[in-house]
This record gives structure tokens, C-alpha cells and sequence, in this order.
């Protein structure tokens, strides 16, 4: 007999359930801290959260931030709008790590560990020192899905993390949700107008 | 430890002040009962519920420390026990109003098909009632809690005078209803307690869509709103809050006498007596304290000769699938919060001709989070290849273009699936645990099966475009809140422990009124059934209470 799960990892499959992502049975780290950081986004779900002014980490050290800083900001970049750095997304991840649970915290480390690693080898240095198109070339390689190569495969899996970490972090931003995706904030309205698309009826 | 008992007798005592405690207090009270009401939590005060708070709001709040109020039951506090290999994902709110706090809201009437599921398919027993005895008080709670939904009548879902306006489609439930239109497959307004208008005061829904934070305006139904202000204001109702029943106490006689509980705070033992006990905790916690109130009497739980009390667990299948509409990439970002889940909804149509398959019963679908959402990029978005500018882009185009599609399936009433209770495992008062031990069978399979046919048609035909689709996934057992069938309603006193108004064959001064009545689970939402069948049996109650026969 084993007992149910505890609430913070019930919570968060919660969380997944109504938000649809399906991927809670697979039970990797990275489907994990996915659903982490959607809980922790979410205004109605108890969870730590990031701090304003005056911000140091609490589980990341100064290299590790520089690299979530950078790679978030290579995932989500300033173009006409704000990108991920601007927008804080490195103290929603940090506040994610914080809440995980030590095990996945540890493979995001060393996840961004293995980025210093392979970027040593492939451009004699770390990943952030890289230039962008050495960034770019990296990048590529682990956000391709059909990778399956031995070699990238930590990296493809660490980037799957911190992909849904800063996507889901960016986008619960006033800069992501109102600026960049246009979203007008109101949460109130007399009468609620729904589509009035002609051509959608 | 001295166990505090108090020496008053009480008219009636009621367990839990959800949908079905709350309306048994609230419709006693009203018709002159004095009720002692025990719930095993605390009043959620709504003006602390975090419901205008944007996400990046809620991340401050949470770094100055602060926390939304903690609804769910924590499994430290209760612990409930299952098999290693079939977890059942049980929620609890112990609170004043319980589920009803952040519940969804959707409320579909019961057909005749439904209440006599089992005279067609004979598979186990139909339930004691037709339409027409629970017809009137569908049409009194409507008008209690107000809900909302559309003109339609069907022989799946019955139609009503009494709803509110609903609210307009968003743009890709329009293409839904299109894509289900060119299939001939069913769709209509959803029917949810969300007030499109004022009622009893309250005031009218304001489309934040955050009603799964609570409602601080109580602008959709929670009882702690909308029934136990009410039944307090008469002066005939006493509310005991952190007492967590365990056990109704029985006489020589074996008619109940009380309960006996622990205050949640301090873990001292007390007991309440009552002339009748209204029996309203939730389907498992009230099958637990029925199942702990042995007795020599009582020596297989409360009321339970026939041993059906504990068994024919049901609760729903469902499917979680989402896409896009690529019609509606790049189109400007709406404000698509509305009520807070699906303005549609697809009545179960599976029974009719030419649809028929080798399964019983059958399934309806919801459709929450379509439109753009209010929290940040739908969780779809991650799945979108790439990174960069042109992630940045997709994302945007995409905002507005999602939709999901969610069928629930009903599962049978199956002896097997159970609730016991575990005298080896038991909680900080001493009490034995639940344990829950349910599995899904062939029947659901294949309606599985038929499930994920119908997803894919619909959205073939409306052009849509799955992600991450893995067909036929279902969700965790239990996840859809609907527990069902553990001391179910019925003719028969060998099979059922409840007659037709809720109350224990075996103790007549015992109702049951909350989802474990429910014979079968049907496919659809079952709250507002629970308010119906609650308000119909604690009618009953108060006729027999005033001439006298119980």
C-alpha cells in the first residue's frame, strides 16, 4: 500500500490537467519542473515566488545564473518587445529550483553544466562567453527533436527544461502577457462579446 | 482523554456544508429545524480569495510571503490509502462550502436516460426516481444559484425555463460547433453556475475567468455564500467548525444518536447528539465515517447489511486533448477570459442511430481553454519547435488560436471498485484510513476508444490540428472530482442502503445526501443533481419530522 502523492506534486499535475500538456504520466525531471513552473506561474496556486528589487538567487550561483540568463534570453529575445532577461524570467526560474525538489534540481544543474561542457569542446569555451553564432549553432542542434545522437542527448533533455521554464515564465509576465501577446488585462466586463467573426459562424 | 460530550439533542445534526450538507442546512433551517451543522474545516474568508490577480501579481505576492487560501486538503494532514499500482487522485476541501469554494461549476440536468441507464443496459441497479421527481427541484435550484446555458432540450440533456443568458462563444468554440455541425454531432451553451445576471443579491458574474481561485465577488454558487448566510440568518442553525466527524453514534436500538468527532485543532474527542443525522462529507469521507460506525448493530458499517456500502465506486473517465485552429493564427489577441471555462458543450449522442457502438453508456465533452488564455501562453506553446525570434512569433500567432477538447466517459458501477476502511492504517485522531481500490474495465476501453474517434473527427472538421496528441491518454483516475456510488439510492434493500429520498434503509433516521447516493455517475457534472436530490430529501425529512415518524 502506498500512500498518494504529496500535495505540492498533486497540485501541480492538477495544474497540468487543466492546462492539457498530457505529459505528467511520462515522469521525467523535465516534464517535472515543466509543471513546476506552471504551477508556480499561476496566481491561484499556492507556491514561492520570485522577489522584486534588490534580487540575488537563492539556489543558482553567479555562473549558473549568467547561463540560465543567457540561454533564457536566447529562447525568448528582445524584439520589438522586451525578451526574457528584461522581463526577469532568470528570477522565476530561480524561484522554480527553489520550490523543486532537490533530485530535479540537480539535473537541471547539471544540465547547464553539460552546456559549459559541450560548448568547451565544440568552441574552447563556456557557453556564455560563446558568440551568438556559436549560440545559435548549439541551440539548434538541441532544439532539433529528431536529434537522438548519444552525445546531445542531456543537452536536448536540458533544453526541453529550461525551454518550458522560460516560456512559461515570460508569458505570465505583464511584459509577456500584455505587451508582447496583446492581451488587454480587463478582468472585468459587463457583457462578455465573444467572437463576432462572420466567418467563423 | 475525557471525551466532552454535551448533554443537548440536537433536531437534526448535518456532516459537511458543500453542495449537499449546505443545502440540507439551508433548507431545513428555512422550514423551522433547528440543525446543528459540524465541518471539519474553517469559513474561507472570499475577501482573501486571490481572484483579481494577475499572474506576475500573484508572483510578488508570493515573494512578500503571502499565499492564497490553502482550499485542497493536504495528504500529511489525511492520508488516504490506494495499491501501489492503481493511484486514485482524490481531492478534499475541508471548509466551509467545501468543493463548491473553486468547484467547476458546469451543471447539466440528469435525463431519464441516465436515472435509467440500468432498466435498458441491466447493468446493476437504475436509480429509485424518474425525471419527473426530481424535475421540480432541478427547477428551484436553477433559480437558487442561478445558471446559465441556452433554449436547447434534449432527451440527453432536459431544458429549463430558469436559465440565466450564456455568455457567446469565443472564435474557436465557433469553429468547433461548425466542425460538430458538419458531423451532425450535438452541441449546445454550456450550462454553468456562473450569474450572468444578479441574484439573490448577489452580485453578476464579471468574466475574470479566474474562478478556480474562488469567487470574491460570489458571483457563481459556493454554499458558503449562497446557502449557509441564509440558513444562519434564520437563527436555527449552529455551525461547529474543525470538527471532523468519525463515526455516528448508534443506540441499543440502532437508530443513530449522534456523532462523535474530533476538533481539529486540539485533537479532543467530542460528541454531538441529534435526533436524525444528515450525512453530507463528500462521497469518500462519508463513505469512510459510515464504514467506521460499526456496532453490534452495525457490525459491517452503519446501515450496511446488504454490504453495498463502500462498493460500486464510479467515478469518470477523461481525455485532455488540445491543437490549434490555423485560421485563427495571427488574428489580434481577445479577451477570452469569459466564465471561466467552456461557453459550449457536447451533450452525449453516442445512443442515437447510426452512432451506437459495442459499449454501454456514454460520454459528453468540455472544452475549457480555448480562446487566449489569461495565464500567460497556452502549455502548448513549449511544444511549438524552435527557439528565438521565430519562437517569439509563434507563440504570438498562436495566442489566440488554441483549443481543447475534453470527453468525459462514465465507468460502471463495478463491486469491485471500493472504498474500505484500513483498521491498520489510521489517521492522528486514531481513526482507520480510507482506501480506495478502483480500476476501469473493458466497457471503458472502448469507449475510450470511441472517445478519441470523436476528438479526432471534430477536429478534422473544423480544422483544427492536434499537439502532442497521444490518443486515448486518459487522465488520472479520480481527477475528474465526480465520485460516485459508495452508498447509492435504490428499491432494493439487498442492493442499495438508501430508499428514493435519500435515506438508509436500515436507519431511518440517517440521509445520505451527497454524490456517493448516486447509483450510477452518467457522463455528466453532478452538482447540481447533488443540490436537487439533497433539497428533495431534506423535504422529506422535515414532513417526517413534523408528523412525527421518525
Amino acid at each position: 500500500m502506498a500512500r498518494s502523492d504529496r500535495p505540492s506534486r498533486r497540485d501541480a499535475l492538477r495544474t497540468l490537467a487543466a492546462g492539457a500538456i498530457g505529459t505528467a504520466a511520462a515522469g521525467s525531471w523535465v516534464d517535472a519542473l515543466s509543471a513546476l513552473a506552471h504551477t508556480h506561474a499561476r496566481a491561484r496556486t499556492a507556491g514561492r515566488g520570485v522577489q522584486p528589487a534588490g534580487w540575488t538567487p537563492r539556489v543558482l550561483s553567479p555562473r549558473q545564473h549568467a547561463t540560465v540568463v543567457t540561454l533564457a534570453e536566447l529562447i525568448i529575445p528582445r524584439t520589438e518587445t522586451p525578451g526574457a532577461k528584461a522581463a526577469g524570467v532568470d528570477r522565476f526560474i530561480d524561484g522554480v529550483l527553489h520550490e523543486a525538489n532537490p533530485a530535479e534540481r540537480d539535473e537541471f544543474f547539471r544540465g547547464l553544466a553539460w552546456m559549459d561542457e559541450r560548448s568547451r569542446i565544440l568552441f574552447g569555451q563556456d557557453f556564455v562567453q560563446a558568440d551568438a553564432a556559436q549560440h545559435t549553432a548549439l541551440l539548434t542542434r538541441l532544439a532539433d527533436e529528431d536529434n537522438t545522437t548519444e552525445e546531445d542527448h542531456a543537452g536536448v533533455e536540458f533544453f526541453r527544461a529550461i525551454k518550458s521554464m522560460t516560456v512559461t515564465g515570460y508569458y505570465t509576465t505583464e511584459v509577456g502577457l500584455r505587451q508582447e501577446l496583446g492581451d488587454d488585462g480587463r478582468l472585468a466586463m459587463v457583457e462578455f462579446a465573444g467572437c463576432d467573426h462572420p466567418e467563423h459562424l | 482523554m475525557q471525551v466532552l460530550r454535551s448533554p443537548k439533542v440536537h433536531p437534526v445534526l448535518v456532516i459537511g456544508s458543500g453542495a449537499s450538507g449546505g443545502m440540507a442546512a439551508w433548507n431545513l433551517t428555512r422550514q423551522g429545524v433547528d440543525v446543528l451543522l459540524l465541518d471539519a474545516g474553517e469559513r474561507f474568508d472570499r475577501s482573501t480569495f486571490w481572484t483579481h490577480v494577475q499572474p506576475w501579481e500573484g508572483q510578488a505576492r508570493r515573494a512578500r510571503g503571502e499565499r492564497p487560501p490553502p482550499f485542497f486538503l493536504d495528504t500529511a494532514e489525511q492520508p488516504y490509502v490506494t495499491p501501489p499500482d492503481r493511484p486514485f487522485q482524490l481531492s478534499r476541501i475541508w471548509g466551509h462550502g467545501g468543493k463548491t469554494n473553486v468547484w467547476g461549476r458546469v451543471s447539466l440536468r440528469y435525463s431519464e436516460m441516465d436515472l435509467k441507464a440500468a432498466d435498458r443496459d441491466g447493468w446493476e441497479i437504475p436509480w429509485p426516481i424518474s425525471y419527473s421527481d426530481i424535475a421540480p427541484y432541478y427547477d428551484r435550484v436553477e433559480q437558487l444559484i442561478g445558471v446559465c446555458g441556452g433554449r436547447d432540450d434534449s432527451e440527453v440533456l432536459p431544458g429549463s425555463k430558469y436559465l440565466l443568458p450564456a455568455p457567446a462563444p469565443r472564435c474557436g468554440e465557433r469553429l468547433l460547433q461548425k466542425g460538430m455541425a458538419k458531423l451532425g454531432i450535438p452541441v449546445v451553451a454550456g450550462r454553468r453556475a456562473n450569474m450572468t445576471r444578479s441574484v439573490g443579491g448577489f452580485p453578476a458574474c464579471h468574466y475574470c475567468g479566474n474562478c478556480g481561485a474562488g469567487c470574491d465577488t460570489a458571483s457563481f454558487f459556493c454554499s458558503a455564500d449562497h446557502l449557509l448566510p441564509a440558513a444562519l440568518a434564520t437563527k436555527r442553525l449552529e455551525i461547529r467548525s474543525n470538527a471532523v466527524v468519525a463515526r455516528i453514534l448508534t443506540g441499543e436500538d440502532g437508530r443513530a444518536r449522534g456523532v462523535q468527532y474530533f476538533d481539529r485543532r486540539t485533537g479532543a474527542e467530542r460528541e454531538a447528539l441529534a435526533k436524525a443525522v444528515v450525512v453530507g462529507a463528500s462521497c469518500v469521507d462519508s463513505t469512510r465515517i459510515l464504514l467506521n460506525s460499526r456496532s453490534s448493530r452495525h457490525p459491517n458499517g452503519l446501515g450496511n447489511g446488504s454490504d453495498v456500502i463502500g462498493r460500486y465506486l464510479c467515478e469518470q473517465i477523461r481525455l485532455n486533448h488540445y491543437g490549434y485552429f490555423p485560421a485563427l493564427e495571427g488574428t489580434p489577441t481577445r479577451n477570452d477570459r469569459g466564465i471561466g471555462g467552456a461557453h459550449i458543450y457536447m451533450p452525449r449522442f453516442n445512443h442515437r442511430a447510426g452512432r451506437t457502438r459495442d459499449y454501454l453508456r456514454g460520454f459528453g465533452a468540455q472544452f475549457w481553454n480555448t480562446g487566449a488564455g489569461a495565464f500567460g501562453a497556452h502549455a502548448g506553446s513549449v511544444r511549438i519547435p524552435g527557439f528565438g525570434a521565430a519562437l517569439k512569433t509563434a507563440i504570438k500567432r498562436r495566442h489566440p488560436a488554441w483549443f481543447e477538447i475534453h470527453p468525459f466517459g462514465e465507468v460502471m458501477p463495478y463491486a469491485h471498485n471500493r472504498i474500505t476502511v484500513d483498521e491498520s492504517r489510521v489517521d492522528r485522531y486514531g481513526v482507520p484510513l480510507p482506501k480506495i481500490d478502483y480500476r476501469i474495465g473493458e466497457n471503458e476501453r472502448k469507449m475510450t476508444a470511441h472517445m478519441a474517434d470523436t476528438v479526432e473527427e471534430i477536429v478534422a472538421a473544423a480544422g483544427g490540428v492536434l499537439v502532442d496528441y497521444r490518443r486515448g491518454q486518459l487522465d488520472a483516475m479520480g481527477s475528474a472530482i465526480h465520485e460516485h456510488g459508495t452508498c447509492r439510492m435504490g428499491a432494493d434493500p439487498k442492493r442499495s442502503a438508501l430508499n428514493a429520498f435519500n435515506q438508509m434503509h436500515e436507519v431511518k433516521n440517517v440521509f445520505v445526501v451527497d454524490g456517493s447516493a448516486f447509483p450510477s455517475a452518467s457522463e455528466k457534472n453532478p452538482t447540481l443533481t447533488i443540490l436537487a436530490l439533497a433539497w428533495r430529501a431534506t423535504d422529506h425529512l422535515a414532513e417526517e419530522i413534523r408528523r412525527g415518524s421518525l
